[in-house]
């Protein structure tokens, strides 16, 4: 079993006439792993999975997987499950059927089949569905179907394109926690494409961060959030996004608001920069930069502030305890090493 | 008298049920002129037909007319003509209909898959639904099958079978019928399994294809199930259809030669408007529309099952 499920790409470029989707990605993915393809609508994530299942055949580059070359490769023979955004099950067929399709296909006999469907079925805790059409289904029991579906046949390679969102807030919660469970207990190799961070940040052992055709940054979840490398990932991953503020940044110090914030950079010298901070980076202080309370958002265990900075909204995340009343002049802080810096003409981090 | 009819109405309820009472009576005023002239059209003239086929009603014989019960249908289960004009029938809408759903469901498959030129092809495909079977029978009759000139002669000489006969000789005469009605109907058939299939989600063959399922076995396992209440339609519009055919056999053979292209319909006609024997030729026309209405009971019988 050794290499089932390792997969690289090769400068992978597609275009459509002259709207170029994927500008030449490269990526490896290890076996076992949870790769999450993350990125805005149209940033090419959906068009690497249909290129790595076999739906749409790449402009240029190479699809590697288990180290053999499989770009001409037909999707039949690739030997790839797959979960539809749309669920995609056969409308004239029972959930057993649909589950038993793939066994079928792949010349299974009746006595292997049966067993099978019924194990995977039990795996979703969809055992009680099996003689219904998926038209007599809910949205959530679709997607246990396709999720049954893909999982039943031992695949190399387990893709799901946007399986939570169509289905509603707290389902999807569940839903995510028992799909980590389950690519865990199945040990197999899993491609995850989301535009939900939270999803992406949760679910994946590594992740890739599309943004316009491209690859912004690959890491683990933790590593993105901690490290965005660009300005575009930094405005994207987190919950509100990270303050991007312009700023004047000497030897190591940047100025706000008339006010100045120690970083814990090494740059010498003096030139604009943009600064990021995370919302919940921000704390009060009595030596921070003053800032109007214009707006609370309040979430229950946490509240989010829209302060008024000079002119500047800064946007910050404050616990229960700590929340002001709006109007109130409150002063804030960040940490040097919370302080991120960004070149603001290449938008590279510094 | 709004006000009047709802103050008057009964509290809790009844208020339903006096709007439902009121949509009722309204819908069923604007239903009626439609209702009364189907029932004159339609209604009133086919039971005039059962009528008729009760009696015997001969304008070459006038003096023999008169009322003779279930006589005429006696005479019509012991005519020779009438057994091969139905087995002529129902050659003819059998191969005509398979032909139509086979050709046009390939048809469909094929120009689903064109990139360009999809809507001429439709455009042209449905030319020959438009003209009149009438016309079409001419067509047939000067321009293709005349022998020697005729476009299907020519290539027939042209690959070496020679001139034929192909409307004076039996089997040929049928063989033409039924291509005609197939050559003219298959578009129908053709642009509604297209339609059909247009509508199939693209992500089910996707899923198939990750499956595992070759061309074959998605056709055979997807498309057909899908396509199935489309063709069974097909099947049941174009039975009625064949069954009561006519204008193009009868500009083309006139059901000759002999009998051997006389389907029911045809005879029905001869025995009513070319002998004037109009009591049998109701009674023909009565068995013809059993026949229909049998087929197609088991055809929507076919449909409901699964």
């Amino acid at each position: 079993m050794s290499g089932r499920g390792q997969v690289s790409f090769r400068n992978i470029a597609r275009t459509y006439g002259n709207f170029a989707a994927l500008k030449g990605v490269d990526f490896d993915i290890r076996e076992g792993e949870f790769f999450a393809l993350l990125g805005p609508s149209g940033s090419g994530k959906s068009t690497t999975l249909r290129i790595l299942a076999g739906l749409d055949a790449p402009t240029a580059g190479q699809v590697l997987i288990d180290g053999q070359d499989v770009t001409a490769v037909d999707a039949r023979d690739r030997d790839i499950a797959m979960v539809f955004q749309s669920y995609a099950l056969y409308p004239h067929m029972t959930v057993a059927q649909n589950i038993a399709f793939p066994l079928e296909m792949s010349g299974h006999s009746k006595a292997e089949i049966g067993p099978a469907v019924h194990d995977a079925a039990r795996k979703v805790k969809i055992e009680h569905l099996l003689d219904r059409k998926p038209g007599q289904l809910s949205g959530g029991q679709q997607q246990r179907v396709a999720l049954a579906r893909a999982i039943v046949r031992k695949a190399k390679l387990f893709l799901l394109d946007e399986p939570l969102s169509n289905l509603d807030a707290k389902l999807r919660l569940e839903t995510r926690a028992e799909l980590k469970k389950l690519q865990r207990a199945l040990g197999v190799t899993a491609v995850y494409v989301t535009h939900d961070q939270e999803e992406a940040m949760t679910l994946a052992d590594r992740m890739a961060v599309f943004m316009g055709g491209e690859i912004q940054q690959i890491g683990t979840p933790a590593e993105v959030f901690a490290k965005p490398n660009s300005i575009d990932i930094a405005g994207f991953i987190g919950n509100p996004p990270m303050n991007l503020i312009p700023a004047r940044y000497v030897d190591g110090d940047v100025t706000i608001g008339g006010h100045r914030l120690k970083t814990d950079s090494t740059l010498t010298g003096e030139r604009d920069v943009v600064v990021g901070l995370r919302p919940g980076a921000l704390r009060a202080a009595s030596d921070g930069v003053p800032a109007r309370v214009d707006l609370i958002e309040d979430l229950g265990d946490t509240a989010i502030l829209d302060l008024d900075c000079a002119g500047t909204l800064l946007r910050m995340r404050v616990s229960d305890i700590e929340i002001p009343n709006e109007g109130d002049t409150i002063k804030v802080t960040a940490r040097p090493q919370d302080v991120h810096l960004f070149d603001p003409a290449t938008k590279a981090r510094l | 008298m709004t006000t009047t009819d709802i103050a008057s109405a009964p509290v809790g309820g009844g208020y339903d049920r006096l709007l439902a009472r009121r949509e009722r009576r309204f819908a069923s005023a604007l239903l009626a002129p439609a209702f009364v002239a189907l029932t004159a059209t339609t209604t009133f003239p086919l039971l005039y037909l059962v009528w008729t086929s009760a009696h015997r009603v001969d304008l070459a014989m006038p003096f023999t007319n008169g009322y003779v019960g279930l006589e005429n249908y006696a005479v019509l289960l012991a005519d020779d003509r009438f057994w091969s004009s139905l087995l002529v029938s129902l050659v003819y809408t059998g191969s005509t209909v398979v032909l139509q759903v086979v050709i046009g469901l390939a048809l469909a498959l094929l120009v689903m898959d064109m990139k360009r030129g999809q809507g001429w092809f439709r455009l042209i495909a449905i030319l020959p639904v438009v003209l009149s079977p009438a016309v079409v029978g001419m067509i047939w009759r000067t321009f293709m099958l005349a022998p020697e000139f005729g476009i299907i002669d020519f290539l027939a000489i042209n690959a070496g079978l020679g001139s034929q006969n192909w409307l004076g000789e039996p089997k040929l005469a049928m063989l033409s019928v039924i291509a005609i009605h197939t050559w003219q109907w298959t578009p129908f058939a053709f642009m509604v399994l297209l339609a059909s299939l247009a509508s199939l989600p693209d992500d089910i063959y996707e899923a198939a294809r990750l499956d595992r399922a070759s061309a074959w076995q998605r056709f055979y396992r997807i498309t057909l199930p899908l396509l199935r209440p489309a063709i069974v339609m097909v099947i049941i519009m174009r039975t009625m259809v064949a069954l009561t055919a006519f204008a193009a056999i009868f500009t083309v053979t006139a059901g000759g030669p002999g009998t051997a292209t006389e389907i029911l319909n045809l005879y029905a006609y001869r025995k009513s408007f070319t002998e004037l024997s109009f009591g049998y030729g109701s009674a023909l026309a009565v068995a013809l529309l059993i026949v229909t209405v049998l087929i197609s009971g088991v055809l929507f019988a076919l449909r409901r099952a699964k």
